[in-house]
């Protein structure tokens, strides 16, 4: 095969008018799709040159054969074309030859490769909520789902269909979105709980709780979800180098019961002393993750806070919690954790850490890291991790991908990444969720990719439905368990 | 009728509203221009197009954009209601009557009672520009037979619910039993694009207007009235009635139409409000003496307007020798709290920023643009956010939102000045505001809490004897909480 690459060449630049000067460089493509390992059926990786190169010829071959050839502003791949070529070369590398013309001249690039996983990422696509990633206010807001293997983008819901009601984060049992809940804020505010097809208005808040529960985990057999309540607040600092910090006031953790809309209420963890946040149970359904940490003032300490990861045993018969044990004692060295997501095949479990608090995506320093947890070794995911904030992740359904978010483009602006992991644990350079035209899209897009996770198939949501329940006030009182 | 005397008389109407934007409420065109942001892209275009009434938006934000200066404002507002008027008086002669001068002032209602109705300053200009493309509809529709049943769908997309207007009139004037089929044909096609392309908005909104009104879950009753009036004086004016002494008659009917318009008007434009807005809009043009004569005849007792005039007594060199003399409300009217709300902190911000607290500035201009409630952008608040960025040194958000303004037309060549200084510290530095900027902001790094706020002035002055501004305002701080805490 390598021996036609300079007659294509030839032809490419016959094909191209005027001279065409050759450089040793990689080209400086957006999104960097160089070296990146993408699933078969993915999106077309659509890439732009920079924007003084008016004209963009790109030629890619698979290792395995196949070909497409592109022109035009960018790099624009037709989809039915992109996905035979990379099921095509599954296990197998693409090569892609650019040429770009500024000024009237052609130059080309060293070429380049994308490396195309034998491992399948079988998820329907991914959701996630949309928000300007700003301070107390937003003007819109809204769930979507997007087709991982095309460019459709739908709206699961939005904020103009519910005016004044804020939503929180869409929360399926391990991408199965058939089972999700979420909750609304606002007047009208109730967490929406939906089972095939059923929704359920609940309110969580009780007498004995501090509010309605807010960052939720299902168990695998979707009888139980534990959800950390937690009054959310925001502070702000004075220097160059950030601008928000949010903080609980109070944190605690319960476990709602879907058969009597009832929670457990365990008073370990709903001390005044203590936060409780970020519960995850494992795919046994033995085991619940959550972080927890020492309570200060606040926000005049806020910087004192840091969580440790927990875990403790579950009965998934009476919803009761076990002996409590620390699995990384993070404050101790001066760091926090946040969000431990267990893979769905139980090898894993992936967690942000940063330097206090609970809410990484504001500290530039926030990284991914991941545990084993048959060896119980932890380790930073350098092949991810950015100098910006890496937090909120999520599992594929079959736990050889994961998503997550980064402020790396710009520092403020939160994008979902996607990376593989093999069976070692060693992960691939991720690569951005593809645009049909990524920097338009991209660097003109006012708002952030907040809580994405994947999903298995379509979410199938009855809109008309849910704005006549939510100004119905219709509620289920959820109670305590005794 | 003498066409002279109808060129005329809508000549009159037209100086009559430039008049009164021009020099009588000037300052709700800066607010209507600061409260969107209109871009030349096709994707800005598409996402108009993609909600029903999108074209008549997309069309008023296109114009209210030229309210950037006043006389461009007043201008377009005074054509606006000029055409209206005569678009009603053209679908009424085209009804077939000889002699229509009798009831030719009625044609003035619809333009009058829009500029009574202008007077809350959240009636979007999409509203008049949908009625007026609607009633230039009236005389096209009544001949247009079946070729209806594309345009009455069409027209619905482009101009939202106003479209009932020509196809009332049609119903109405050719009295015919198949033009009844229109209306369920309007009902029909309206409702399947509803659920077919706009069911993430409730029924409600879509089917009386989604974008003629800024605030979400409102909707004053003038919105509806409006469109009926007008059809009613299409129809009424269309009739043909002679009136034995149209002179008398028609005199009588100016003198009620500007008597009415008169109370209307006055009943309609809250004065407070209306205050409130010029005192934001003498402050954005640097008008800050102007302020403090306005205020000294009358001020709102609201703290917007106690932060605006004691901003504007401290750019006079007056903040500590006049602070009595005018409207207090403790130190909350010094600077202004968050407030979610798309006016309230615009001041507050400006001072901050001067002060040397690009951050707060920052989150409030932050706040104050996501406040817009349709959920549009502000080429004010984000000019803003860019400079706030800039002053920090992050260049990449910096130049997504002056790459932004550069599709603007009014911001645009401001935009791309700072695109070209970005990430040249040299450039940057040499701009006086970003220096002064940089030179009194923070050197340390801390939590911002807004009780504390005085202690954050007293600070800034510590650390740069040269910024007298926060040496001002903390003894002015001071001060008002003396006062607060005798009172």
């Amino acid at each position: 095969m390598k021996r036609w690459i300079p007659l294509f060449t030839a032809l490419l630049l016959a094909a191209c008018s005027g001279s065409t000067s050759f450089v040793e460089e990689l080209p400086n493509i957006y999104p960097d799709y160089i070296g990146v390992t993408v699933p078969a059926g993915i999106a077309p990786l659509n890439f732009n040159l920079p924007e003084d190169y008016d004209r963009v010829f790109v030629r890619v071959t698979g290792d395995n054969g196949g070909e497409i050839k592109v022109r035009g502003r960018w790099a624009d791949f037709p989809v039915r074309k992109w996905h035979e070529l990379t099921e095509r070369n599954a296990g197998a590398a693409l090569h892609f030859t650019v040429l770009g013309r500024k000024n009237g001249l052609w130059k080309q690039w060293r070429d380049f490769i994308v490396y195309v996983s034998d491992v399948p990422l079988d998820d329907y696509g991914v959701t996630y909520r949309k928000i300007a990633p700003g301070y107390t206010t937003y003007s819109t807001i809204g769930i979507y789902q997007r087709d991982i293997h095309t460019f459709l983008e739908e709206p699961i819901i939005e904020s103009t269909l519910t005016p004044g009601q804020c939503m929180n984060c869409h929360t399926a049992n391990a991408t199965d979105p058939s089972q999700f809940l979420f909750h609304l804020r606002g007047r009208h505010g109730a967490t929406l709980i939906q089972k095939d097809g059923v929704r359920e208005w609940v309110t969580t808040k009780t007498d004995s709780t501090l509010g309605n529960v807010a960052y939720c985990y299902w168990h695998p057999e979707g009888r139980w979800f534990a959800g950390s309540i937690n009054p959310v607040r925001q502070c702000f600092w004075t220097g160059d180098q950030r601008t928000i910090e949010v903080f609980d006031l109070a944190s605690d953790l319960v476990i709602m019961d879907m058969n009597d809309h009832s929670l457990v209420v365990d008073p370990r963890f709903t001390t005044t002393d203590y936060l409780e946040s970020s519960p995850a149970f494992t795919p046994d359904g033995k085991t619940l993750y959550f972080c927890k940490a020492k309570a200060f003032e606040v926000p005049r300490f806020v910087d004192s806070i840091r969580y440790d990861l927990m875990r403790t045993s579950f009965d998934d018969q009476t919803g009761a919690l076990g002996d409590i044990e620390t699995v990384i004692p993070a404050s101790r060295e001066g760091h926090s954790i946040a969000f431990p997501r267990p893979s769905y095949d139980g090898r894993w479990l992936m967690y942000n850490q940063a330097d206090f608090g609970v809410f990484p995506i504001s500290h530039k320093e926030a990284d991914l890291w991941l545990m084993d947890l048959q060896t119980g070794e932890s380790r930073p995911i350098d092949e991810v991790n950015s100098p910006f904030s890496e937090s909120f992740h999520n599992w594929s359904g079959n736990s050889r991908w994961f998503l997550f978010s980064s402020r790396r483009e710009d520092g403020l602006y939160v994008q979902i990444w996607i990376a593989s992991i093999d069976e070692n644990g060693h992960c691939t350079k991720p690569f951005v969720l593809p645009q049909k035209n990524p920097h338009k899209y991209y660097h003109s897009t006012l708002y952030s990719f907040n809580a994405p996770d994947f999903t298995r198939e379509r979410v199938r949501f009855d809109t008309r439905g849910v704005y006549r329940e939510v100004f119905s006030d219709e509620r289920i009182q959820a109670t305590v368990k005794q | 009728m003498n066409k002279r005397y109808g060129i005329l008389t809508s000549s009159l109407l037209g100086l009559a509203v430039f008049a009164f934007w021009m020099w009588g409420y000037p300052q709700a065109l800066s607010y209507q221009e600061q409260n969107q942001l209109f871009l030349f892209t096709w994707d800005y275009l598409l996402e108009r197009l993609s909600l029903p009434g999108g074209f008549a938006d997309w069309l008023s934000e296109f114009l209210v954009q030229f309210f950037y200066y006043r006389w461009a404002g007043a201008l377009i507002l005074a054509l606006l209601a000029v055409l209206l008027q005569r678009l009603v008086w053209r679908a009424a002669r085209k009804t077939g009557s000889e002699d229509r001068r009798s009831l030719y002032a009625l044609s003035f209602v619809p333009s009058l009672l829009m500029l009574v109705y202008q007077g809350d300053v959240e009636v979007l200009l999409s509203y008049p520009v949908a009625l007026i493309l609607a009633t230039a509809l009236c005389p096209l529709m009544a001949r247009a037979r079946w070729h209806n049943l594309w345009i009455i769908p069409l027209g619905w997309w482009l101009v939202g619910p106003a479209i009932a207007v020509p196809v009332l009139y049609t119903v109405i004037r050719n009295r015919k039993g198949a033009d009844l089929l229109m209306l369920g044909w309007l009902v029909l096609t309206a409702f399947l694009e509803y659920r077919l392309l706009a069911s993430q908005y409730p029924a409600r909104d879509a089917f009386l207007g989604i974008n003629y009104y800024r605030l979400v879950e409102s909707l004053p009753a003038l919105q509806v009235i409006i469109p009926a009036v007008t059809l009613t004086v299409i129809l009424l004016c269309g009739l043909g009635i002679r009136l034995r002494h149209p002179g008398v008659w028609g005199g009588l009917a100016a003198i009620l139409l500007i008597l009415g318009t008169w109370i209307g008007v006055h009943y309609s434009y809250g004065k407070d409000t209306h205050e409130t807005l010029a005192y934001d809009w003498l402050i954005r043009n640097g008008r800050y003496a102007d302020v403090l004569e306005r205020a000294a005849k009358y001020q709102p007792n609201n703290p917007v307007s106690a932060c605006s005039v004691n901003f504007c007594l401290f750019t006079q060199g007056q903040l500590n020798t006049r602070l009595t003399e005018f409207y207090q409300c403790g130190t909350g009217g010094l600077v202004l709290p968050s407030i979610r709300d798309n006016l309230s902190d615009v001041t507050s911000a400006e001072l901050l920023w001067m002060m040397g607290m690009p951050n707060i500035t920052l989150q409030y201009c932050f706040d104050l643009q996501e406040s817009i409630q349709n959920g549009r952008k502000s080429g004010r608040f984000m000019s803003r956010i860019a400079e706030c960025n800039i002053v920090n040194g992050w260049y990449d958000r910096a130049e997504k939102y002056l790459d932004i303004l550069e599709h603007s037309l009014f911001y645009r060549k401001w935009a791309k000045e700072r695109n070209y200084m970005i990430r040249d510290e040299v450039r940057v530095a040499a701009d006086p505001v970003y220096s002064y900027i940089r030179s009194v902001r923070f050197k340390e790094d801390f939590i911002t809490v807004y009780s504390s706020l005085d202690l954050m002035m007293a600070v800034l002055y510590n650390q740069n004897k040269n910024n007298f501004m926060a040496a001002e305002y903390y003894q002015a701080w001071q001060r008002l909480k003396t006062l607060e805490d005798v009172q």
